[in-house]
This record gives structure tokens, C-alpha cells and sequence, in this order.
């Protein structure tokens, strides 16, 4: 039975209960043939209890002497004497009261009370001996959660799943009764490890290459492929980083400078991947002005709360980002909730802290001043002599110290949870209580410092997993009201930058600058083609300084081709924009002259080519115009070769068609001049032009990703939080607001028809082609046949554009596609 | 009663409702939204009987000075060389149609309306330091002052968490006349304009533009409604050919697809009318065309008649302009009230003339008041605010209400159960104009707002493991004198 059967069947359940229970009251409980299993606790009594039973009943409350904390209380009763009689509902004072229609008698004793259904499952999981899932208590949790790290002893490997993450689910999987999840196919888990890892949808190409590999370990080598990706690593993980340290390219604070960004340090560690203990202290001890953005926090404008003051948000960023620890009931007060005190707030403050700190309860002030005290004295203790740089280096040390498993826990259960799509402890800052798997938190923990705290490896050792490479569990709504219970990893809906970067990967549509000010080249990486001479700017004439706006004129290159290069990238800039068609098919386009765009030039053919480029000068009054092309070409034998605009070009201002046809081929075609105004372009674009060539003939045309922009209303509607404060976990559902943007919103709508633009320009050999392309892009797989029917029908051939759109907007609203299952 | 669906139905989305709202899994999931916590279940939510279902907010971006609207004080005319000192008001003060309370000259319209509203005269707001106008309005919409550790929800997000939509095709928090891109504090004005930890579905559909809201609802640019539905068709054949379809039951699987087919239902239904105000006809048109403000005022009765829950209308906040008069403050208040005067009252009278006006609590309200000189609130730290500081009038421009002024300001409440032609609070009537009877806190205040909506101001969720209230830690006290006694 799958796990998706199993969940039906629980529906079928509610459904035949509440049939039966309108005829046959009173005997239907005894009717075992009836039912297929039993009650589950966790999801079925548990909710109930929580709704109707704990306000008086759970946790402190103990109204007529009865606690429903656990099953010994529960079954004990209360003045009434016990609740449960053994196994029979009937003539159990619980289920009298609950199923009574007598005021006074009936409990709840307000409102509706619980439904037919309710009490059916509350009687048939008594007559079935009333099981509670062991340890699970509605009592407060007192957990204190280990400091040091600690050393799971592995279990034995079962089924020769020798992994260590699968030998410690596998034995608890076995100790508890429950099934281990299945296997996923190569096409989930492509999708899949792609999307984690660096946030990306595998492409066709990496598809085919994938399912073809026939390697054993091709799985882990993909996972090692992936993480080596340094760029596309950074590109992704920023976003998670972003959240975590509050770090964006605009919002409150930044117009009055009271706020920092600390994007070029962050990026720059992830590109480098810079160990995690490392990260952490540049952070809390800056070494330089780049990462002291996250300990200086917001100073607000006007005046603030005690509880709300830059040194207080160090203490309660540094607790929450690091230590998963909530300092912010503290901030105020002794927390009622958890054990963290007034004190313990205001000493992590005052290490901060450049002034006397005056402790605050609620905002008053109580006359007694902050010691600089850090949260585990244990590990030892910040000199409260020391001046303020030094003791923000003790406290790095102290936190990145390595008998502080706390450090190192909490920040892998992150991890677990971006790929597991649960933590382990849940939510994930809330590690004051209790894991579901000490072993498997432990584990991880020290397996990062074991590491080095090289993150990559914690997500390598998750990655490979048998755990992680299997089916999802399937969740119902109430999934979470009992005890977790582990059936494998959940479902993650894909973030607002992950489906951006999607949906720009199916349409070509990605924006062509980036706000964040990050150096994007990857370590090492040669940044110069060698070759023939620079190429020049042109224009019509060389004199191009004064050029009338909206001048518009278009250059070709004759290009004769001997050998078909394995790849051809064109690098193009122009002051104002272009459109660049090859052999009468458009390949690309630009309008921001400061940020060069890479072209790809798919469809050269031997012998005579035609680079056509169709350059208009901006603006509204006369101003500089210029053109600057660079063709960088690799061949089968590895040979790269380039050149680039010069007096070959030739132009005329007989401007094509929009699908770059002239209506009657140009018969004034003249030599181009190079411009003599060149310097106002060439610092800003040659450096980056270098790097893209270099980088497109490797065959790595970098796409501008949504995590290196400023948030925009899509994104803020598809949960990226306005990151004033720490939003570590995004929203997991998709909402109807939301959908609204999707459905109609000028955005999206703008990228699909982008795209289908483009996709209609391709040369598919028929529309099935089209068809499995999309669905291998966005799905990973390719269509079944009744999916493929559908769309033949849908589509016509020739392809419309307004068709392929719809398509495109359909398969991208498929939960499939928005959820990484 | 709603008139959108009958009372089982609505007594089903309720239950439904809250039976979302206290389903642990919601939040421990983080599938967007916290627990409501034990302690305010059902019956301590909806404290006592609602006498609102719909609440508008007509919101004085940038600060309204009371003296020159609604708590006129001794006017004196312009006149070269008068001293500051001895202005109280710049306008002169009106009648109104009920004895006891005047206006100022340019609201000759509301005035007419005035026994229908219940006029606050004593709201006191804390002093912030009077810098940035979005602080303060931070406070007023989310009952809580700036920075705080968690993302605080607009009011509009408390009613649409706990009392959800009015008509089930309706967003249930629309968010009119306010641009949150190109206007100045813009990344202020979003971190009050959300959800915050209730997450987006309860959110706001922001309608920056009245004349453009039909848009919003409407397919996108090119695509016309035949099509619309066609690929709204192809979309579920594609569900139902789907080899995930056995994911049908998974939680997350169908929260998208329900979410989806609930904005198709408000796409296509004749509900989306109501946010075309080109439909209305010219006659009543024109009775709101006075600005985009007028407009708004159009287009949140048009939604509130269709079963909108909360709509704010704003005059829209951009620094130094609107209400918020640095300078030459007498002759912009002269256009403020142009603008707001008619749509306002039509608004009051619409409502009543459909029989909605007894359910529908209509707030007028603004962050803080001002004054003409810089005294102020005593031991205020606000800074002068003033662009020309004069001590006797030299040009129509010095003339007017420049500086923040927090001590008191004015709220004016129609419909929704309060009670008509009664004046709340006073304003002393020596400079500083301080509250000095009745003075009433953004908290309370919220507290009579979420009273009158049926929802408890002690209504607390679960965020972060500890309870966050609908009112500052839920200490709101409802001004119960406000309500019509029943």
C-alpha cells in the first residue's frame, strides 16, 4: 500500500463513521468488520483532545480534578472517578460526557462541543484500548537540550543501507514498527537535488545525461557535481542566508544609513565556501566594515523601546540566528516560556554594547546595569574589562567553541529542514526543546565540526542518503498535531526565488542586471579569452557623441564559417539597446548598455553566416551611441577563437522586420567606423565582458538569479519576507492572493509571453518535441500519454505563441511543478 | 447576518474557520500562519455579538490637524504680522446638524453626516520622537510601535485572519489609494501593509489606483475572458491527467490547487464588477470624482456592498505632501478638503440608503495631529518640523498647522453599531490642545474597533511560542460608550 492509499483511506473513514453513526448508534463501535484499521492517535485523538479538551484540561489546567496530559492521567479521572472503563466506550464517563446532550453534564460545556464524527473516533479508539503514542504528554516541555556535543554510537546497518544517516533512521524505523520509505526514481531525484542544491530545474540536456549515466554511484557524483558548482551554490544558498542574517538590498533603515548590507562578504563566503565557525566569527567580530551589518542590526529612527535597541537586537539576533534561542520574551522579561532570564539578555547586549546598559523590565528601567555575560558560562566567560572589539572575539570564540554542540546542532537542523523539509527539532528556532532523533541531530552535529564546519559536507551527507533519495511523505492538514512522527521527508514548496529562477529558465526571461553588488566569478576562473585584438566600439560614424536619439541603424557581419564550432557566444553591448539576429532568427537582446549581454549563437552553419544586429541610441536629446560585439567560438578540439566589431561590420539605416528581414535586401552597406569616444563604456564593460565570454565558452552562461535582486511585488507575494526582521522559514502554502498575482498579475504574464515568443521561434520538429522539452524542463520527466493527448488537442501547429503560454502558465500552476516533492 | 450566504453556510465557514485557525498543525507545519491559542477558542474570540460585519478606514495619510478639521479652536484670518502664537485654527468653525458639535469650514458635507457618527476628540498617540510619519502609522495600523521582533499584522489582517471573508469570493482585506513603489518611505509603508506572521493569505490586495482596480481582477493585458477560461480549463485537465494526481489527498497538493481555483472563482465572478467604478452610474460618479481619494471612497463601497471585509481608503502618505504640511498648510487643507468632503458624506449616505451603513463601521483617523507653534505636548522631544519657521505671519505660506502634534487628535466612527451625534473626549481648550477628558490609546481605540467586529482585543495567537494579542498585550478596553445600547 502507498503511502497515498493509506491517507484515503483515513477519509473513508470519517465518511462511513459519519453514515453509521446516524443509524446504528451504540452498536457500530463493536462493529470491527466495519472499519478497516485503527484510530491513529497522533492524527486523529490527538486534535481532538487539543480542541475540545486541554483549555481546561491540559497543561496546568486540572478542572474537576481532571488532566489530560497523558494517557496514565487521562485514564485515572478526575472527581468523577475514572474516565475509561477498559476498552468500552460505552459506560466510559469520557465518552458519556462528551456524547451527552445535558447542560452541566455535556464537555465541553460551551459551544457545539464535538461533532458525531468526533465522538465516534474518541469511542472506537477507547473500545480499542485507548493507545497513546509513548512520551507524547500536553504538559509543558521542561527539556533542556545538551550544550556539549556528543558522539551517537551508529547502529547496525540494516538491509546493507550502510550510510550513517540511514543506519540511525533505519534502526529507528525498526525499533518503532514503521515502514521505511521507498526509493525515489533518477527523475524525482534529479529534480529534486538540483532544486536544493543550487536552486536551479535540471535542464533536458542534464536530464538525458543523468538517466543515461550508468555509473552505481551517479547519484553521489551528481550531488558532488552540484555542490562543486560554486556559483550556482552561492546563487542559491543566498537566499537562505538573506533570511537568516536579515540581509537585503533595500528596505527599512537603509535611506537613513542605519543599516548596512553585508551582501559582498556574504557571497563571497559562500562562493568560497568559508567554513561555517569562520562565517560565524567575521560576523559577530567583524574584521572589516563588510559583515558588520549583521551585529549593527537597524537603528530605527525616532526613539525605541528598551527591548528593541541595537545592542538588544544583537543579543536577540545572535540567539536566534546561531543558537536557534528566542531571547525575545527575554528582552523584556524573564520568559515565561523557556528559561532564558532578563539578565541573560541584557549581558549578551552589554558585550555589545558601547555604553553603560541600563536593564529594562517592560520598558522601565529597574536601576541596575547590564554585565557583559555571555548565555553558557560553561564553555567560559566574556571579561567585562575588555573594550568592546575584544570582547565581541571572545564571545566569537565562545560561540563557535568546540565543546558548544549547540552551535553546530543548530545549525544543521537548518540544513536538514531546507532539504528535509522538516527539522529535526521543529520549528527551527526553537531549539530549547526536544529533537524526534537525538542520534540523527547529534550525528550531524558533529559530523560539521568533524568536517571542519564545512557546510557542503553536512548537505553532501544528507544528499546522499537513502533517506533523502526517497518518496515524500504525504501530508494531511492535521499532520502535525500529534507527536512527529518521521515518515520520510516532506514536500517543499519552492521558494519565490526558486520559482522565479524556474520559470526564467523555461522562458529565457531573466532580468539582465542584478542589484546585489557580488562578484559572480567563480574561484580561480580564467577571465580572458586570448586571442585577436579587442574588439572597437562603432557606429555608423566615428563621431558618435552627439548621436540623435532614438538613431537607429543595423550592422552585419558577414561571417564565413569553414569549421562548425561545438559552440559560438556573442558578448554584446550597446548604448542604448539591440536586437541581434543570426541568419534571420533573433538570438537575443539587450537595453542596459552597462551590463553586457551574453548571446548565444546557436545555429551557425558552414559557410556563409549573417550576424545582424539592429543597435538604437537612447535618450531624448542628442547623446553618445555606440556598439561593441565580442564572438567568442570553441571548437570540437577544445580551440577557442573570437573576434569582434570592427570596419568589417557594415551598417545601413534600413532597419528589418521584426523577425530581422529586410523587406528588400539593403544595397548601402558601409564599412563601420570605430568611435572615438570609446572610454565612457570601456571601463564597466570590458572587465565583465572578459569574464562572460570566458565563462560562456566553458558553457556556462550565468543567468541573473532572483536571490541577487531587490524584492519586487511577485516575490513579496510568494513569501520572500521583507527581512526587517529574522523570517527563517518561508510560508509553505500557496495562498489565494497569491494565486491571484499568478493568474493574472502583468509580471509573470510578461515572462510567459516572453518565453512562448521565443520557444515558437525554435525549430521543433513537430509539437510533441515542444511539448516533452517543456515537461522534461519544469518537470523533469517527460509526458504521459494521456497528458500528451491533452495537448495535442491544445495546441496547434503551427505553433501560436498565445497557445504555448497558456501551456506554459498551466504546467507552471501544476503543484508538481511549484513543489519539490 | 451576511447577505452573501445563508445562516448554516455561515455558521459552516466559521467553524471551518476556526477550526483552521486552532489546528496545531497549521503552525507547526509553518505553513504560514500561527495558532490561535488555547485560551481565546471560539467562545472568548468573538467576545460578544458583532455590530459590524464590514469595516472601512478612511485614512488621513501624514498627519490631520484636528484644529483646522474636526476640533475647531479660535480661528484667526490671515493677515500679515500676526503672531504665530495666537492662531489656533485657520479655518472658521461650521455648524453641523447636530447642536453640540462643529467642524470647520470646508466640511460642510460631513457635517450634514455628523448624526450618524460618533467624533473622537481625545485620541492620544505616544511620542516617537515625531520623525517619520510611517512609524506612527506603523503603530496606528498594527496597534504596536516600531521596531518590533516579529512582523506585526495590519488590522485589516487581524479581521480577515479571524473573521475571514464577508463573501467567500471576496478578498477580505483590500487596501486602497496607497503606492508602495516610487513614493518616499516606501519600504516603511510595506512593513505595515502586510500580513506579517499571519502570512500573505491575509494580506491585503493593494489597489494603489481606484480607476485601475478593475485590472487587478481582470485577465491579463491581451487575453481576453474566452481565454482566460480556456486555459483555466486546459490547467485542470492537465491536474486530472497528472500521474501526481494519487498526491490528491497530500495537504500541500491540494492547498494549491484549492488556492488556485479560489482566485479563478473571484476572476470570473460577477463580483469583479465591483471593482470597476467606470460601471457606476455618471450621476453618483461624479458625486465621488473629487480625486483619487473621492474615487476610492467610490470603489470601497462598491466592494463593501459585494461583501468586502475591510477596506482602508488612504488620501495616500508621501512625504510633505497630502496632510502632511510643512508649509502653506491653510491653502493644501483648503484642497484636503475639497477632496474628502463630498465622497465622504455620499459614502456615509450610500450606505445608509442600501441598509448596509448598521453593519458597516466606517473609521476616519490619522497618525497624529498638529499644531501651529512648536510647544506641543509637555516634555515632547519632537524636533520643529516646520520647513519657514515665522513668529508672525509674513506669507500665506507660514499660514497653517506645520508641526507634529501628538497630544490629541480627532477620530470620527459612523455606522457599525456607535452611536449617532455623540462627541467623545475634548481637547483642551488652552494651547497644548491635549486630551484632557476621556483620552483614548491607539490600544483602546483597536479594542472599540475589534469590539465592534465581534473579536475580542484580548484575541491572541501563537507566534514564536509565546501569545501575541490583537491589542497591545491584550490590554485594549473598548470605549463601550460609543456603542448603541441595544
Amino acid at each position: 500500500m502507498t503511502r497515498g492509499d493509506g491517507n484515503k483511506s483515513v477519509k473513508r473513514r470519517y465518511y462511513s463513521f459519519g453514515l453509521a453513526f446516524g443509524i446504528l448508534f451504540g452498536s457500530v463501535f463493536n462493529d470491527r468488520a466495519a472499519l478497516s484499521d485503527e484510530v491513529d492517535f497522533a492524527h486523529e485523538v490527538v486534535p481532538i483532545l487539543r480542541t475540545h479538551c486541554i483549555k481546561c484540561h491540559g497543561g496546568h489546567q486540572k478542572e474537576g480534578g481532571l488532566s489530560v496530559n497523558t494517557r496514565a492521567e487521562l485514564l485515572a479521572g478526575g472527581d468523577s472517578g475514572p474516565s475509561v472503563v477498559e476498552k468500552k466506550a460505552v459506560g466510559s464517563e469520557l465518552f458519556h460526557r462528551i456524547s451527552s446532550t445535558e447542560d452541566g453534564t455535556r464537555m465541553p460545556p460551551d459551544g457545539a462541543g464535538l461533532s458525531a464524527a468526533e465522538v465516534a473516533i474518541i469511542a472506537k479508539w477507547i473500545d480499542e484500548g485507548a493507545a497513546w503514542e509513548p512520551g507524547f504528554t500536553f504538559a509543558p516541555q521542561t527539556y533542556e537540550p545538551p550544550l556539549r556535543p556528543r558522539r551517537p554510537q551508529l547502529p547496525e546497518a540494516i538491509h546493507g543501507r550502510e550510510h550513517p544517516l540511514d543506519r540511525i533512521l533505519d534502526s529507528w524505523a525498526r525499533v518503532h514498527g514503521h515502514a521505511v520509505p521507498e526509493n525515489v526514481s533518477d527523475e524525482v531525484f534529479l529534480r529534486r537535488v538540483t532544486l536544493d542544491l543550487v536552486g536551479l530545474l535540471p535542464t533536458p540536456e542534464q536530464r538525458a545525461a543523468f538517466l543515461a549515466d550508468t555509473r552505481p554511484d551517479k547519484r553521489a557524483l551528481l550531488v558532488d557535481q552540484l555542490l562543486a558548482d560554486e556559483i550556482g551554490y552561492a546563487d542559491h544558498w543566498l537566499t537562505f542566508w538573506n533570511d537568516l542574517l536579515r540581509n537585503d538590498y533595500t528596505g527599512t533603515g537603509f535611506i537613513t544609513g542605519g543599516r548596512t548590507q553585508i551582501t559582498s562578504w556574504l557571497y563571497e563566503a559562500l562562493l568560497h565556501n568559508k567554513p561555517y565557525d569562520q562565517m560565524a566569527r567575521e560576523l559577530i567580530a567583524p574584521p572589516s566594515p563588510d559583515s558588520a551589518g549583521f551585529i549593527n542590526g537597524i537603528r530605527w529612527r525616532g526613539e525605541v523601546s528598551a527591548g528593541q535597541t541595537v545592542e538588544i537586537q544583537f543579543a536577540q539576533s545572535v540567539g536566534q540566528s546561531f543558537l536557534g534561542i528566542n531571547l525575545k520574551c527575554a528582552s523584556c522579561h524573564d520568559s515565561f516560556v523557556d528559561r532564558w532570564t532578563l539578565n541573560e539578555a541584557f549581558g549578551l547586549a552589554a558585550i555589545y554594547s558601547e555604553r553603560p546598559l541600563e536593564i529594562h523590565r517592560c520598558d522601565k528601567p529597574l536601576g541596575t546595569m547590564a554585565q557583559p555575560n555571555w548565555l553558557f558560562p560553561e564553555l567560559g566567560n566574556v571579561d567585562s574589562s575588555l573594550d568592546k572589539s575584544r570582547r565581541l572575539e571572545k564571545l566569537a570564540e565562545l560561540l563557535t567553541h568546540s565543546e558548544n554542540g549547540r552551535f553546530t546542532r543548530t545549525i544543521v537542523n537548518r540544513l536538514w529542514h531546507r532539504l528535509m523539509g522538516r527539522g529535526i527539532v521543529h520549528p527551527t528556532d526553537a531549539m530549547q526543546t526536544a529533537p524526534w532523533n537525538e542520534d540523527l541531530l547529534d550525528y550531524l552535529a558533529v559530523h560539521l565540526s568533524d568536517h571542519r564546519y564545512d557546510l557542503k559536507q553536512t548537505l553532501r551527507l544528507i544528499a546522499t542518503s537513502a533517506a533523502y533519495q526517497s518518496q515524500a511523505e504525504v501530508l494531511a492538514e492535521n499532520s502535525e498535531s500529534g507527536a512527529y512522527v518521521y515518515r520520510g521527508m516532506r514536500a517543499k514548496r519552492l521558494t519565490a526565488e526558486q520559482f522565479l529562477d524556474a520559470v526564467w529558465q523555461i522562458t529565457g526571461a531573466a532580468p539582465v542586471g542584478m542589484d546585489a553588488e557580488v562578484d559572480r566569478t567563480r574561484p580561480g576562473e580564467i577571465s580572458q579569452v586570448a586571442g585577436n585584438p579587442r574588439a572597437d566600439w562603432i557606429w555608423s560614424k566615428q563621431d558618435a557623441s552627439q548621436a540623435a536619439a532614438g538613431e537607429t541603424v543595423a550592422f552585419r557581419k558577414v561571417w564565413d564559417v569553414t569549421e562548425v564550432p561545438e559552440l559560438a557566444i556573442a558578448v554584446v553591448s550597446c548604448d542604448n539597446e539591440f536586437q541581434f539576429y543570426l541568419n534571420g532568427r533573433m538570438v537575443g537582446q539587450g537595453q542596459q548598455w552597462d551590463v553586457p549581454n551574453v548571446v548565444e549563437l546557436e545555429g551557425v552553419v558552414s559557410g556563409q553566416n549573417e550576424l545582424l544586429v539592429v543597435a538604437r541610441n537612447g535618450g531624448d536629446s542628442p547623446n553618445p551611441a555606440g556598439l561593441w560585439c565580442e564572438v567568442g567560438v570553441k571548437y570540437a578540439d577544445q580551440r577557442i577563437d573570437k573576434f569582434g566589431t570592427d570596419s568589417s561590420w557594415e551598417w545601413t539605416q534600413q532597419l528589418p522586420n521584426g523577425d530581422g528581414q529586410f523587406l528588400e535586401s539593403p544595397k548601402d552597406w558601409q564599412s563601420s567606423s570605430a568611435v572615438n569616444h570609446a572610454g565612457i563604456w570601456v571601463g564597466r564593460v570590458t572587465p565583465q565582458a572578459d569574464s562572460l565570454l570566458a565563462r560562456g565558452l566553458h558553457g556556462d552562461v550565468r543567468m541573473i538569479r532572483a536571490s541577487l535582486l531587490k524584492s519586487d511585488f511577485l516575490m513579496r507575494s510568494l513569501g520572500r519576507p521583507n527581512r526587517d526582521q529574522i523570517v527563517s522559514v518561508r510560508p509553505t502554502e500557496l495562498t489565494t492572493l497569491e494565486a491571484i498575482d499568478l493568474s493574472i498579475g502583468s509580471t509573470l504574464d510578461g515572462y510567459l509571453q516572453h518565453g512562448a515568443r521565443s520557444l515558437v521561434s525554435r525549430n521543433w520538429t513537430n509539437r510533441e518535441s515542444l511539448v516533452r522539452w517543456v515537461f522534461q524542463h519544469a518537470l523533469s520527466r517527460d509526458p504521459s500519454t494521456e497528458e500528451a493527448n491533452v495537448l495535442a488537442e491544445e495546441l496547434s501547429w503551427p505553433l501560436k505563441p498565445t497557445e504555448v503560454a497558456d501551456f506554459l502558465w498551466s504546467v507552471m500552476m501544476l503543484p508538481e511543478f511549484q513543489i519539490n516533492r | 447576518m451576511s447577505r452573501f450566504v445563508n445562516k448554516e453556510i455561515e455558521f459552516e465557514m466559521r467553524r471551518e474557520f476556526l477550526r483552521k485557525l486552532t489546528v496545531a498543525g497549521v503552525a507547526t507545519l509553518g505553513l504560514g500562519s500561527p495558532n490561535l491559542l488555547a485560551r481565546s477558542v471560539e467562545g472568548d474570540v468573538r467576545a460578544q455579538a458583532a455590530t459590524a460585519d464590514s469595516c472601512i478606514v478612511l485614512w488621513m495619510g501624514g498627519g490631520m490637524a484636528a484644529p483646522d478639521t474636526f476640533d475647531p479652536k479660535r480661528y484667526v484670518p490671515f493677515e500679515v504680522g500676526v503672531p504665530v502664537a495666537e492662531i489656533e485654527s485657520t479655518f472658521p468653525a461650521i455648524d453641523s446638524v447636530v447642536d453640540h458639535i462643529k467642524l470647520t469650514e470646508g466640511l460642510e458635507q460631513i457635517a450634514q453626516v455628523m448624526d450618524r457618527a460618533t467624533l473622537i476628540r481625545s485620541h492620544v498617540l505616544p511620542d516617537l520622537g515625531s520623525i517619520l510619519h510611517s512609524r506612527h502609522q506603523y503603530h496606528w495600523h498594527t496597534g504596536y510601535v516600531p521596531p518590533q521582533t516579529v512582523a506585526c499584522p495590519h488590522i485589516g489582517s487581524w479581521m480577515a485572519k479571524v473573521l475571514g471573508p464577508l463573501n467567500p469570493v471576496m478578498p477580505a482585506f483590500v487596501n486602497i489609494g496607497q503606492r508602495l513603489e516610487g513614493v518616499g518611505e516606501q519600504e516603511e509603508l510595506k512593513a505595515f501593509t502586510t500580513a506579517g506572521f499571519f502570512g500573505s493569505e491575509f494580506g491585503p490586495l493593494n489597489l494603489p489606483f481606484p480607476e485601475e482596480a478593475a485590472q487587478s481582477v481582470r485577465p491579463p493585458a491581451g487575453m481576453d475572458v474566452g481565454r482566460f477560461a480556456n486555459r483555466q480549463k486546459l490547467f485542470r485537465k492537465l491536474v486530472d491527467q497528472s500521474p501526481q494526481r494519487d498526491y490528491l489527498s497530500d495537504f500541500q497538493y491540494e492547498s494549491q490547487l484549492r488556492s488556485l481555483e479560489n482566485a479563478y472563482r473571484l476572476l470570473s465572478s460577477p463580483e469583479r464588477a465591483a471593482f470597476d467604478i467606470s460601471l457606476e452610474p455618471a450621476e453618483s460618479y461624479a458625486k465621488y470624482d473629487t480625486g483619487r481619494f473621492g474615487r476610492g471612497c467610490l470603489l470601497a463601497r462598491r466592494l463593501v456592498e459585494n461583501g468586502a471585509r475591510f477596506v482602508e481608503v488612504t488620501t495616500e502618505y508621501v512625504p510633505f505632501l497630502n496632510w502632511d504640511t510643512h508649509a502653506d498648510g491653510h491653502t493644501t487643507l483648503q484642497r484636503m478638503k475639497k477632496e474628502i468632503d463630498q465622497p465622504i458624506a455620499q459614502l456615509i449616505l450610500d450606505l445608509e440608503s442600501r441598509g448596509l451603513l448598521n453593519r458597516t463601521l466606517v473609521i476616519l483617523a490619522s497618525e497624529f495631529s498638529r499644531d501651529m507653534i512648536m510647544e506641543g505636548k509637555p516634555g515632547s522631544n519632537a524636533n520643529d518640523q516646520t520647513t519657514e519657521p515665522v513668529e508672525h505671519l509674513q506669507a500665506m505660506k507660514h499660514y497653517g498647522q506645520h508641526r507634529h502634534f501628538t497630544g490629541a487628535s480627532c477620530v470620527v466612527m459612523w455606522g457599525g453599531g456607535v452611536r449617532g451625534g455623540l462627541l467623545y473626549g475634548a481637547s483642551s481648550a488652552e494651547r497644548p490642545f491635549v486630551a484632557i477628558e476621556k483620552p483614548i490609546s491607539v490600544t483602546d481605540l483597536h479594542a472599540t474597533i475589534f469590539t465592534a467586529m465581534g473579536i475580542s482585543p484580548q484575541t491572541a495567537f501563537d507566534v514564536e511560542q509565546r501569545p501575541f494579542y490583537a491589542t497591545e498585550d491584550g490590554k485594549g478596553q473598548a470605549a463601550t460608550e460609543i456603542f448603541r445600547q441595544v
